[in-house]
């Protein structure tokens, strides 16, 4: 009998802990009243998605068409139009205060205002943002008494994976949206932007963007960014993969500003005909048909006819892929390539150059109007082209010219220059190297 | 003693019952979350979270993309370049054979299907039956994916299920929902079997597969629901029952195309006043129709088909269509409180083309 009474209490402890342990799978999925929810997991994760209201102003710009500048000069014509928008972000470090969102939530703005699902409002300000891939990080004014959203690993998703979309569409106040995963690695719909998009069904909206896309877990594996279709929610929508964020936002942390890192390749996807060409028992990678010149992937010994399939260990779907990846690593990284070359596998670890970014000076100063700038590897800024009779030319910069300091204090980044710009008063100095002279130009104020 | 006989009880007896009862009640409340997981182990992942990730990998390599092109406009001054058109389509075996959605390959001049493996084929289309939108293409390829099947699932409501195609050919997309509704329940359409669910579905998902959460095959995707304004609906979609729509193809393989019987009447569901039982009452009759060649008037109330007792109009119109054109079919019908019985030889449903 009391063996028996043992044995059972046993059986009770052993089947507790088979309780535990079926439960595993369902991690978060707990059971309130017997049915599955999501209430307990998101409990803990909605403190840590926020709503951004900016406020601001944009400045468009309309060229002049030629036949009528001899009424209306050389000027450009500029329309400043004031803005407001709502967009939401993530808090991805609740000590710092700092938080994730879309580029183009807070784009132009001059005042962004936080606002916790708590109620408690914060003042924020920019630290960096990369249009490319639509990524900006800000950082509250006196942050307190945060919640941060733990990332996931976005490598590991699956299609068909849960995903659970935490934003404030239209404005209405933070709303939670469930679907799953429809596809990795989408990209390719804007030209030349960096896109390697999470595809969820789960219901995106205007005023989603930059809001969360979190697992059954609550941890971050996106960044709500775009929807498919004009008139709202069809059940396609896109989120920058968290790891990629993750890279990003980094840089940003490091440098100011995204230095994108680039291979010097050129080719396209892998399908079945190229893999049957190739003699290669699979279909999903990036096909190098021409290494360029003195590139990264010149220099890691990357060949023409070499198929990329894995970066970093994580396998690879397309070119648009590989180029989101790589750029989104960042200038400087080493990323370690899965490669097919005549049938064998191989691995090559490259060390990524910097992308060219040019940048249109206007934005930081209006006498700098009609000078284009790109980073001139970390020793100031080449000014890339002068556009006759601009304001840039008239104040004597000219093409070739690199701004090696602003008011004596050195630059190195298009972010550190346009920081510095905002905080001058008055006229200001820059320092420019002219091949082996340097010289002093004023900016008017 | 017997106060201590108690306590014993207490102690061996009731205490071990009482846990047996606890640990029993563990069992059952447990027992759904542990068979789960083992029962369908293919739904839940390595991983420590619920995802149909299993689920996509078994069917999605079935589902593929399907490009037609249409170069001829009807009206021959109104030519001009050719329309590209996008839907779905399923492999349903290894000889190449693939449903989809009759709206997408009906008047068109090519059809091409891309695999998800990146191989792209011209195809052949075998048939087409425009009563349940579905279509048979075959393609000439050798390993194949097939979408795995189930002949023993039984869809219900409220299972999750997952729709695979290619919207606005954004590349393979996989949209998650429940079925909302099984059964006829389409009311624009008496024969076709539909899968009602609120899974996400676009243009360019027609005629992909709607799979359950072990990836088995549950319909072929056929579209959105249209409101009486045309606008479309979000969160109302149409998929063609997985039996239903392996039977269309069996025969559009067969012959070409779907043969359905014809009987020549209008009329609904009822049960006899005075008799009490069920049947069909005709309300209206086609002149020269079937019915009325055997002598059958409005107001007879239908009990009988070959010797089955009719249970609902479904049923009727099930046995009807199944029957050969040609062959005659018993019909024992109640006429003023009068038992008789007729025969009717059953003609061809004729289908307006569109």
């Amino acid at each position: 009998m009391k063996r028996l009474y043992i044995l059972m209490a046993l059986l009770a402890l052993s089947l507790t802990s088979i309780t535990s342990f079926a439960q595993v799978p369902f991690a978060q999925l707990e059971q309130r009243m017997g049915t599955p929810t999501l209430a307990p997991m998101l409990e803990q994760a909605t403190p840590a998605v926020v709503n951004i209201s900016v406020e601001g102003v944009r400045v468009t710009r309309q060229r002049i068409p030629d036949a009528f500048r001899h009424f209306f000069g050389q000027q450009e014509q500029t329309r400043e139009q004031p803005f407001q928008g709502l967009g939401s972000g993530v808090i991805i470090d609740a000590q710092e205060g700092y938080v994730v969102t879309n580029n183009h939530v807070v784009e132009g703005a001059s005042d962004i205002t936080v606002t916790l699902n708590d109620g408690r409002t914060f003042s924020a300000t920019i630290l960096g943002t990369d249009p490319e891939s639509d990524i900006a990080l800000l950082k509250l004014d006196e942050p307190s008494n945060l919640k941060e959203l733990p990332l996931a690993n976005s490598d590991e998703l699956r299609v068909g994976d849960f995903a659970i979309a935490i934003g404030n569409p239209f404005g209405l106040g933070q709303t939670v949206t469930s679907g799953i995963v429809s596809a990795l690695g989408r990209g390719g719909f804007a030209g030349g932007r960096l896109e390697n998009y999470i595809q969820t069904d789960a219901a995106i909206n205007r005023g989603n963007s930059g809001g969360a896309l979190v697992d059954l877990n609550g941890r971050l594996i996106g960044i709500n960014t775009a929807i498919l279709g004009s008139t709202g929610n069809i059940g396609i929508g896109f989120a920058i993969p968290s790891n990629m964020m993750k890279n990003l936002v980094d840089q940003i942390l490091e440098f100011g500003e995204v230095r994108r890192g680039i291979l010097g390749v050129r080719g396209r996807d892998l399908d079945q005909q190229l893999a049957d060409a190739l003699g290669i028992d699979r279909t999903q990678g990036a096909w190098v048909s021409e290494v360029i010149q003195d590139s990264a992937a010149q220099q890691a010994g990357l060949q023409a006819g070499d198929v990329i399939v894995s970066i970093n260990g994580t396998q690879l779907h397309s070119m648009t892929e590989l180029a989101a990846k790589v750029g989104a690593a960042g200038a400087g990284r080493e990323v370690r390539l899965g490669i097919i070359r005549d049938g064998r596998e191989l691995s090559l670890n490259v060390k990524l150059s910097e992308a060219e970014t040019t940048v249109t000076a206007a934005t930081m100063h209006p006498a700098l109007r009609g000078a284009t700038l790109q980073n001139n590897g970390g020793n100031g800024l080449r000014v890339t082209g002068i556009e006759v009779k601009s304001p840039a030319e008239q104040i004597g910069l000219a093409e070739g010219d690199v701004i090696v300091a602003v008011n004596r204090r050195p630059v190195n980044s298009v972010t550190e220059l346009r920081s510095l710009l905002e905080r001058s008063k008055g006229v200001t100095a820059l320092t420019i190297t002219r091949g082996n002279r340097q010289l002093y130009l004023l900016l008017p104020n | 003693m017997a106060k201590q006989h108690a306590s014993l009880l207490t102690q061996y007896l009731i205490k071990p019952a009482l846990l047996g009862f606890i640990v029993a009640a563990l069992v059952l409340a447990v027992l759904p979350l542990v068979q789960q997981p083992t029962e369908s182990s293919r739904v839940a992942t390595a991983s420590d979270l619920v995802s149909f990730a299993d689920a996509v990998e078994l069917a999605a390599p079935a589902v593929v993309n399907i490009y037609t092109t249409q170069s001829s406009h009807p009206n021959a001054h109104l030519q001009g370049p050719p329309t590209l058109r996008l839907g779905s389509g399923v492999i349903m075996n290894a000889k190449g054979f693939i449903l989809t959605a009759r709206h997408v390959v009906s008047n068109v001049d090519q059809i091409r299907v891309a695999l998800q493996d990146g191989r792209v084929f011209g195809a052949q289309l075998i048939g087409s039956d425009s009563l349940t939108d579905l279509a048979v293409l075959r393609i000439a390829a050798d390993n194949l994916a097939v979408i795995p099947r189930n002949d023993s699932y039984t869809p219900r409501v409220g299972d999750v299920v997952l729709a695979i195609g290619n919207p606005y050919n954004i590349g393979q997309t996989v949209t998650q929902g429940i079925i909302s509704a099984t059964g006829r329940n389409n009311p624009d359409n008496a024969y076709s079997e539909f899968i009602r669910m609120d899974a996400a579905i676009n243009e360019g998902n027609s005629g992909g597969a709607l799979v359950n959460s072990r990836g088995e095959l549950v319909g072929i995707n056929s579209g959105r629901y249209l409101s009486e304004q045309g606008e479309e609906l979000t969160g109302i979609s149409f998929s063609v029952a997985y039996h239903l729509a392996e039977r269309v193809m069996e025969q559009i393989i067969a012959e070409g195309s779907v043969t359905r019987g014809y009987f020549g009447v209008e009329a609904r569901h009822a049960f006899h006043p005075e008799l009490n039982i069920p049947g069909v009452v005709i309300e209206r009759i086609e002149p020269e129709g079937p019915a009325h060649l055997a002598g059958l008037r409005p107001g007879d109330f239908l009990v009988r088909i070959n010797g089955v007792e009719l249970k609902s109009l479904n049923q009727a119109l099930d046995m009807v269509a199944a029957t050969r054109p040609g062959t005659s079919i018993r019909i024992d019908f109640v006429r003023q409180q009068q038992y008789l019985t007729t025969e009717a030889v059953i003609q061809h449903l004729r289908v307006p083309e569109e």
